[in-house]
C-alpha cells in the first residue's frame, strides 16, 4: 500500500519550519514518523505537506538548564532510555521508555510525537505529569510554555495550534529523595500498547506534608493526575490504608471506556492493582513509609 | 509532488535514486532490488523490513526515503553472502534458528544491533533486543540461542563486519 | 498440584544406526534465507510487469446492486478491470486441495468474485491491474461500488435455527459427522458419575510472517506460469477449471513459503493472477497487505464442544457424549473435514467402550475457515484435555490417575473403530513432561503457582480414503552429487531438507552434494501437498524409494568391482567401499562413469501410495481414517497475578515420540515453535469478528506472542521407531501444537481454583471468573 501524496520539507533550521507551518496551510510536522506514517498509510490522515523536523539540530538532546530537566522535543525514546540525566533525574521516564514499543521503534519515535499525538496511551505521559513537567511550543508569532496538565484536552487533541511546534518538554528536577515508579500493563509482555499505565512520584516528607503526584494513562480520553488519589497520600504516614484508599480513588477518578484492549470494570480493576504496587515499594523503600 | 534526487549508502554502494516524498525507505530497498528487506506489515508491527540507518536499528517502512538521504544503510545482504557469511548469519544457520525465514533478515539486523552496543548480552537482553521482530514459526528458542552463539563466535574470532 | 511421576525407563527399541538421518545437520535451505538470498513470491519482478490489486467487500452480507467500472478502466495505466461479469460461472473449487483420486463434494465451490451476493467482509468484486501499484489503487477507489446490506448472521447456533439467514445451501448446514460406538445411554447407567462441561474456541490467525504473494504470465506456450507461496502446487487444476482452459496450460513454480500453517492450503492469488495474465498478456504481480491478508484467507475454526462423561469412582470413563458446533464462515472450503479431525479425536487418546458424538457446522457471515495446523484436532484436545481435569476433580483423584485409568494402547481401536498399529506411547511421554517440569515454583499472596499438563493424540498423513500419493525422483550425478526431483512445497519445517537427509542417507552423498529441486507442477514430480503432517511420510517414503533403487544399482556395480557380493558393500561419505575394510573404497564419481557406461540407470521416477481404504460409516462413524497417529504430552507451570489477572508461563516442557527424528534440530524447532503457537492460542489470540466485521485488521490489533512473552518449551524427543514414516517416523509438524493451549487451561485451573471454559484466557477473563468464583463461594 502507498503512501497518499504530499509536499515534504526538511528544513535545517527552527525559524524555517515555523515558517512553514504558518505558510502552508494544513502543514503537519513529522518526527519519527511512527504514529503519522501509520495512520497516512491507513488513510485515516492525509496532510498536504509534511515538515520534517528531524534535521533541526536544537530540537533533540537532553539538558540541564536553571535547575530543570530539558528534553528536546525531537529526542529519541531510545536516546531518553539511554540517557544518564534521565536515569538520575527522573528514572520512571527511563522505565516508561524501556517499556515503549520496541527497540526498532523506539529509535525513531519522540517524545515530541508521542506528547502531540495524544493518545490516551501514550507511555511518557505519566511520567511527565509525575514530573510536574511542561510543555515547550513555538510558532512563528511567538513562544508559550503549557504545563502538561493543562496541555491535553481529549483524545488526540491538545492546546497546541497547527502552527505551533513543540520544541521541548522541561519539567523541574525532583527534590533530593523523590521516588518515582512507572508501570503499564498490556496484552503481551513486549511491544504493547498500554490497557493502562500509571506513574508515582513521591517526594520526602517536608513541612506540611509531601509531594505526591499519580498519573494514569488509558483510562480516560487523555492521560490524567488522580489528584484525590495524591491528597489520599500527601498528609499522614503512607501505611497499607493509606496505600488502599489512594488506589481506590484513583480507580473512581479514571473515566475509561471499552475496547479491545479491555472494559471499563477491567481497566478499573487494572488501576487498584498498579497503583498498589507502585506505591508499596516506594513506601518499603524509605524511612517514613 | 516533486520528485527529489536523494543519495543513500546501502551496503557501503553508493545509490543515487529519484523519487517522490511519499515513498517510504522499504520501498525504495526493494524497488533498487535488496529483496532481502522484507515487508510483513508495512506499520511498524512485525520487524521483517528492519534495517540498520546509520547503525540503528529502524524499520524500514516506517520511514520516509527522503529521511534517508545521505545516510548509510546495512541490510542483511550487505553483512554476508553465501560464500562469506557473517558470523551471525552462520550461526542463525547452525542453531536450527531458521525455518521458513522470512523473518530472519530483520533478525539478523536486530541481532547485529544488538551485538554493536552489547558484545556479551544475557538471554533477558537478547529477547528483549528482538521483543520487536515477530516469528511465527520458531517460537523464538533458537534465534536466542543462535544470537548467544553469534556472540561467542564474534568473541572467539573477529567480526567480519 | 500435579505431584511427583515416576517416569519409567523406554522399552527397548532397535533403530538402525543411520549416518545422516538423525543427525542435527544444517538445514540445506537454512544459509540461503540467513544471508538474504532467498527469493521470496513477493521478490520476483519481470520486464514489462503490471501490478495488480483486489476491490472487496466492506460489508460481511448484501446485494451488489451497482458495479461501475467505467471511470476505473479509464485511468491512464490502468491495463484492464475485471468484475464477475468478465468470467461468466468461474468458480473457485474449495474442496481437498490437490486431491486427485476421488470426486469432489458437490456444492463446495466458491466464485471466484461475487457476482451479485456477497458472504462476508472481505470477498472480493473485481480485479485491477496496472502500471504501477499507485495506480492500481487508484483504480480500486475509482470503482463505483453500491451494495445493499442484507441481514447476516453471525453465530453457527443461529444460523441453524429456523428463518436465519441463509448463507449456505437451504439450512446453512455446510457439514455434519456422527460417531455411535457401543451404547451410550448403558454407560451412562452404569457410570457413578456424570460430568458435564461446554468449552469455546474463538477464530485464530494464521499470521505467518509472510503475506500471500505471486507474480503470474504467460509463456510461448501459451502456458499461464504463476509464480507463488502455496503450499500446493496441485492448485494448478482449480486455477485451470476456473478459466476454463486446459490443465497442462497452467504451471505453479511454488517458491519458498514464508510460513503456511494451513493458511496457504486454499487458493490465494493464484486465479486472481492467471486471469488477469490471460487477459492482459503482461506479467502481473499481486501481493497482499497484511490487513488484506487478514480478510482474505481463512482462519481456524471456532468451535463450542459439550463433553457428557459418565464415570466410575476409580476414574474409568463409561460412556461419552460429545457435541460439536463449529463455525464454518461464508464457504465450505475443508470445513467439514476439519470437523471429521474433530469429531474422530474427540474421545482423545482415551478408550471407551460407548461414544457417541454429533457435530456440525454451520455457514455465517463470517471469515470463512479452514485449514490451520491441528486441523480441528486442537480444538477437540482443548475440550477433552479440559473435560479429564474436571472429572479427575469430581471424582476427587488427581488428573494423571484418572487418565491412566483410560489410556489407549497399542491394538486398541479409536472411537471410530480404526486399531492403532504404532506403538502408543501415551504413559512415557506424559511423565517426561511432567518430570521435566522439577521442583515447583513457591506461589506468594499475589501469585498463585499452577501446573496441568495435557496427553493428546493427532494424526499424521491424509484421510487414507482419498488415496494418498507422493512421487519423487532421485539420481546421481556424473561427479557424484545428487539431485532430487520432487514437487514438495518447502512452507518452512524443513520440508525439502529431510528430502536430502534421507537421499544423502541412501546414497552415501554428504548432505552439502545434494541439490532439490521442488515445488513445480510441470517439472517436478507432483508429491501432493504440503499439509496434513503428510510430506515427511509420503514424500519422504518416495524418496526413500527412489533412492533405494538406484543405492541397488550402485551397490550392484561395485560389487562387481571389487569382486565381492552386493551385501558386502556400502555406501557412505561420497564412496563406496568394503564393509569392514574401508580401504577398499571407490569415490562415486569414479563409480559413476562406469555404471553411465555399462547403462545402469543411475535415476530412478518412484510412486509412494499410502494405504488406501473406503470411507467410513455415515451412521456410525466406524472406519480407518488415517494412516497412523502421533502421542505426546506437554506439561506447563504458569503464575497467574490474581490482582491483574496476567498468566505468566513459567515453565513448558513438551515430549513427543516422533518415531524418528530424521533431523533432530528440526525436530525440536517444530516441537517449540508449536507449543509457542499453542501458548498464544491459550493465552491471546483471538481474531474478533463483530457482525461479522474484524475488530483486528493487522498485526497492531491481532496479537501474536512475541520474544519476551514465553519461555522455551524444552522439548523431549523420543523415538519409538514404530511409525509409518520412513525410518520408522511418525509426524510432528501438527502434532507440535496440540497438546499446549489444554495444559496452559489446566494449569490455570489449578492455580485459581476456578475453570475457565473459553480461550484465550486473558488477564480480563480470569479476574472475571476469580470474582464470580468469590461471589458463589459467599
Ligand atoms: C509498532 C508501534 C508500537 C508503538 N508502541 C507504543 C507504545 O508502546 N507506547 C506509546 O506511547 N506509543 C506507541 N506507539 C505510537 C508512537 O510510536 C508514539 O506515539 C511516538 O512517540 C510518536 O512519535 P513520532 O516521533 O514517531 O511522531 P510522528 O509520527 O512523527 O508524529 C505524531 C504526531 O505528532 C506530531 N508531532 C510530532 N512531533 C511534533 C512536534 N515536535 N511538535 C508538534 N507536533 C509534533 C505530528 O504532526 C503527528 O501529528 C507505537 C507505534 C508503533 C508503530
Ligand atoms: S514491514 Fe516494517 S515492521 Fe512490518
Ligand atoms: S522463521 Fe518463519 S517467521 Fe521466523
Amino acid at each position: 500500500m502507498t503512501l497518499p501524496k504530499f509536499e515534504l520539507h526538511r528544513p535545517e533550521s527552527l525559524d524555517e519550519a515555523l515558517d512553514i507551518l504558518a505558510s502552508s496551510p494544513g502543514a503537519v510536522p513529522i518526527a519519527g514518523g511512527t504514529a503519522l506514517i501509520v495512520d497516512m498509510r491507513g488513510r485515516r490522515l492525509s496532510p498536504p505537506v509534511l515538515v520534517d523536523i528531524g534535521l533541526i539540530d536544537r530540537l533533540s538532546g537532553v539538558r540541564i538548564e536553571g535547575g530543570e530537566v530539558v528534553i528536546g522535543a525531537a529526542t529519541t525514546i531510545a536516546e531518553i532510555k539511554e540517557s544518564d540525566l534521565i536515569a538520575q533525574h527522573s528514572p520512571l521516564l527511563s522505565e516508561a521508555c524501556g517499556l515503549f514499543a520496541s527497540p526498532s521503534v523506539r529509535n525513531r519515535a519522540t517524545i515530541g510525537g508521542n506528547i502531540a499525538y495524544a493518545s490516551p496511551a501514550a507511555d511518557t505521559a505519566p511520567p511527565l505529569l509525575a514530573l510536574d513537567a511542561s510543555v515547550e511550543l513555538a510558532s512563528a508569532s511567538g513562544r508559550r510554555t503549557v504545563p502538561i496538565d493543562r496541555f491535553f484536552l481529549g483524545v488526540r487533541r491538545t492546546e497546541r495550534r497547527d502552527d505551533e511546534l513543540i520544541t521541548a518538554i522541561r519539567f523541574p528536577i525532583p527534590a533530593e529523595g523523590t521516588e518515582g515508579r512507572f508501570r503499564k500493563l498490556g496484552l503481551r509482555r513486549a511491544d504493547a500498547i498500554s490497557v493502562v499505565s500509571a506513574a508515582v512520584s513521591i517526594g520526602p516528607p517536608a513541612d506540611g506534608g509531601r509531594r505526591v503526584r499519580i498519573a494514569l494513562g488509558a483510562v480516560a480520553p487523555t492521560p490524567i493526575r488522580a489528584r484525590r488519589a495524591e491528597e489520599a497520600l500527601s498528609a499522614g504516614p503512607i501505611d497499607e490504608g493509606a496505600i488502599l484508599a489512594a488506589a481506590e480513588a484513583a480507580a473512581s477518578e479514571a473515566s475509561p471506556v471499552s475496547d479491545l484492549r479491555g472494559s471499563d470494570w477491567y481497566r478499573r480493576e487494572a488501576i487498584r492493582a498498579l497503583v498498589r504496587r507502585l506505591l508499596r515499594p516506594v513506601v518499603e523503600g524509605r524511612s517514613d513509609g | 509532488m516533486d520528485e527529489r534526487t536523494i543519495r543513500l549508502k546501502i551496503n557501503g554502494r553508493e545509490r543515487e535514486v529519484s523519487l517522490p516524498p511519499n515513498v517510504t525507505l522499504l520501498r525504495v530497498l526493494r524497488d533498487l532490488g535488496y529483496v532481502d528487506v522484507k515487508n510483513g506489515c508495512e506499520k511498524g508491527d512485525c520487524g521483517a523490513c528492519a534495517v540498520l540507518l546509520d547503525g540503528k536499528l529502524v524499520n524500514s517502512c516506517l520511514v520516509l526515503a527522503w529521511q534517508a538521504d545521505g545516510r548509510e544503510i546495512l541490510t542483511a545482504s550487505g553483512l554476508g553472502s553465501i560464500e562469506h557469511p557473517h558470523p551471525i548469519q552462520e550461526a542463525f544457520a547452525d542453531t536450527g534458528a531458521v525455518q521458513c525465514g522470512y523473518c530472519t533478515p530483520g533478525m539478523i539486523m536486530a541481532t547485529k544491533a544488538l551485538l554493536d552496543v552489547n558484545p556479551d548480552p544475557s538471554e533477558e537482553e537478547i529477547r528483549e533486543a528482538i521483543s520487536g521482530n515477530l516469528c511465527r514459526c520458531t517460537g523464538y528458542a533458537q534465534i536466542v540461542e543462535a544470537v548467544a552463539e553469534a556472540a561467542r563466535r564474534i568473541a572467539g574470532g573477529g567480526d567480519s563486519g | 498440584m500435579i505431584g511427583k511421576v515416576e517416569v519409567k525407563p523406554l522399552p527397548k527399541v532397535d533403530l538402525p544406526p543411520l549416518r545422516q538421518v538423525g543427525r542435527p545437520l544444517r538445514r540445506v535451505d537454512a544459509l540461503g534465507k540467513a544471508v538474504g538470498s532467498t527469493v521470496y513470491a513477493a521478490d520476483f519482478s519481470m520486464p514489462n510487469m503490471l501490478h495488480a490489486k483486489v476491490l472487496r467487500s466492506p460489508v460481511p452480507s448484501g446485494r451488489i446492486v451497482g458495479l461501475n467500472v467505467d471511470r476505473a478502466r479509464s485511468i491512464p495505466g490502468v491495463a484492464c478491470v475485471l468484475t464477475a461479469r468478465d468470467l461468466p460461472g468461474a468458480k473457485l473449487s474449495t474442496d481437498m486441495p490437490g486431491q486427485t483420486g476421488r470426486k469432489e463434494r458437490a456444492g463446495s465451490a466458491a466464485p471466484v468474485l461475487a457476482r451479485d451476493v456477497v458472504r462476508f467482509q472481505g470477498e472480493p468484486i473485481a480485479l485491477v491491474a496496472a502500471e504501477m501499484e499507485e495506480i492500481a489503487e487508484e483504480a480500486i477507489g475509482a470503482i463505483e461500488l453500491e451494495m445493499e446490506e442484507t441481514p447476516g448472521v453471525f453465530d453457527p447456533e443461529e444460523a441453524l435455527k429456523p428463518g436465519a439467514p441463509k448463507v449456505y445451501g437451504d439450512d446453512n448446514v455446510v457439514a455434519r459427522w456422527k460417531i455411535r460406538k457401543g451404547d451410550v445411554e448403558k454407560g451412562m447407567a452404569e457410570a457413578d458419575l456424570i460430568v458435564e462441561n461446554t468449552f469455546r474456541m474463538p477464530f485464530v490467525e494464521h499470521a505467518y510472517l509472510e503475506p500471500e504473494a505471486g507474480v503470474a504470465w504467460v509463456d510461448d506456450q501459451g502456458v499461464i506460469n504463476i509464480r507463488v507461496c502455496t503450499q500446493v502446487v496441485e492448485h494448478f487444476r482449480s486455477v485451470a477449471k476456473a478459466l476454463g482452459i486446459p490443465q497442462n496450460k497452467v504451471r505453479i513454480r511454488g517458491t519458498m513459503v514464508g510460513g503456511g500453517f494451513g493458511g496457504k492450503e486454499d487458493v490465494t492469488v493464484e486465479i486472481f493472477l492467471a486471469l488477469l495474465a490471460r487477459e492482459t498478456g503482461r506479467p502481473v504481480k499481486l501481493v497482499y497487505t497484511r490487513e488484506e491478508s487478514f480478510v482474505a484467507q481463512s482462519k481456524r475454526h471456532p468451535f463450542v464442544i459439550t463433553h457428557r462423561t459418565g464415570v466410575k469412582r476409580d476414574g474409568r470413563i463409561t460412556a461419552a457424549k460429545i457435541d460439536m458446533i463449529a463455525d464454518s464462515g461464508a464457504y465450505p472450503y475443508l470445513t467439514p473435514y476439519v470437523l471429521l479431525y474433530a469429531t474422530a479425536m474427540a474421545t482423545g487418546p482415551y478408550r471407551i467402550e460407548n461414544v457417541s458424538v454429533d457435530s456440525v457446522a454451520a455457514a455465517t457471515n463470517q471469515p470463512f475457515t479452514s485449514a490451520f495446523r491441528g486441523f480441528g484436532g486442537p480444538q477437540a484436545a482443548l475440550a477433552y484435555e479440559q473435560q479429564m481435569d474436571e472429572i479427575a476433580k469430581a471424582v476427587g483423584l488427581d488428573p494423571l490417575t484418572v487418565r491412566r485409568a483410560n489410556y489407549l494402547r497399542r491394538g486398541d481401536e479409536t472411537a471410530t473403530g480404526q486399531r492403532i498399529a504404532s506403538e502408543v506411547w501415551l504413559e512415557e511421554t506424559v511423565t517426561r513432561a511432567i518430570a521435566g517440569l522439577g521442583e515447583p515454583t513457591p506461589s506468594s499472596k499475589t501469585r498463585k503457582v499452577g501446573r496441568g499438563f495435557a496427553s493428546y493424540f493427532q494424526s499424521y498423513g491424509r484421510i487414507t480414503w482419498f488415496h494418498d500419493t507422493s512421487r519423487a525422483w532421485v539420481g546421481l550425478e556424473l561427479d557424484g552429487t545428487a539431485t532430487i526431483r520432487c514437487g514438495v512445497p518447502d512452507i518452512g519445517a524443513g520440508q525439502a531438507n529431510s528430502l536430502c537427509q534421507i537421499a544423502s542417507e541412501l546414497l552415501g552423498v554428504p548432505l552439502e552434494r545434494v541439490t532439490v529441486y521442488a515445488t513445480d507442477s510441470a517439472v517436478t514430480p507432483l508429491a501432493g501437498t504440503s499439509t496434513a503432517t503428510r510430506q515427511l511420510y509420503m514424500s519422504g517414503h518416495a524418496v526413500h524409494k527412489a533412492a533405494s533403487a538406484v543405492r541397488k544399482n550402485l551397490l550392484d556395480r561395485a560389487a562387481v568391482h571389487f569382486g565381492v557380493g552386493p551385501d558386502a558393500v556400502d555406501l557412505a561419505d561420497g564412496r563406496a567401499f568394503v564393509k569392514g575394510d574401508e580401504s577398499r573404497s571407490i569415490g562415486l564419481d569414479e563409480l559413476a562413469s562406469p555404471c553411465a557406461a555399462d547403462g545402469i540407470p543411475l535415476s530412478t521416477l518412484a510412486l509412494f501410495t499410502a494405504p488406501f481404504t473406503d470411507g467410513i460409516d455415515p451412521e456410525t462413524g466406524q472406519g480407518d481414517i488415517w494412516p497412523d497417529f502421533t502421542f505426546g504430552a506437554q506439561a506447563v507451570e504458569v503464575a497467574v497475578d490474581i490482582e491483574t489477572g496476567q498468566v505468566e508461563v513459567l515453565k513448558s516442557v513438551a515430549c513427543h515420540d516422533v518415531g524418528r527424528a530424521i533431523n533432530p534440530a528440526a525436530v525440536r524447532g517444530q516441537i517449540i515453535g508449536g507449543s509457542h503457537q499453542g501458548l498464544g492460542y491459550a493465552l491471546m489470540e483471538e481474531y474478533i469478528v463483530k457482525d461479522g466485521i474484524t475488530q483486528t485488521p493487522s498485526l497492531a490489533e491481532y496479537l501474536v506472542p512475541t520474544s519476551c512473552d514465553f519461555p522455551a518449551t524444552e522439548a523431549i524427543i523420543l523415538e519409538s521407531g514404530s511409525g509409518v514414516g520412513p525410518f520408522g517416523a511418525k509426524g510432528i509438524g501438527e502434532p507440535a501444537l496440540t497438546p499446549a493451549a489444554p495444559a496452559v487451561a489446566n494449569a490455570v485451573a489449578d492455580a485459581i481454583g476456578i475453570r475457565i471454559h473459553e480461550v484465550p484466557i486473558t488477564p480480563e477473563r480470569v479476574l472475571a471468573a476469580m470474582k464470580r468464583g468469590a461471589r458463589w463461594r459467599g
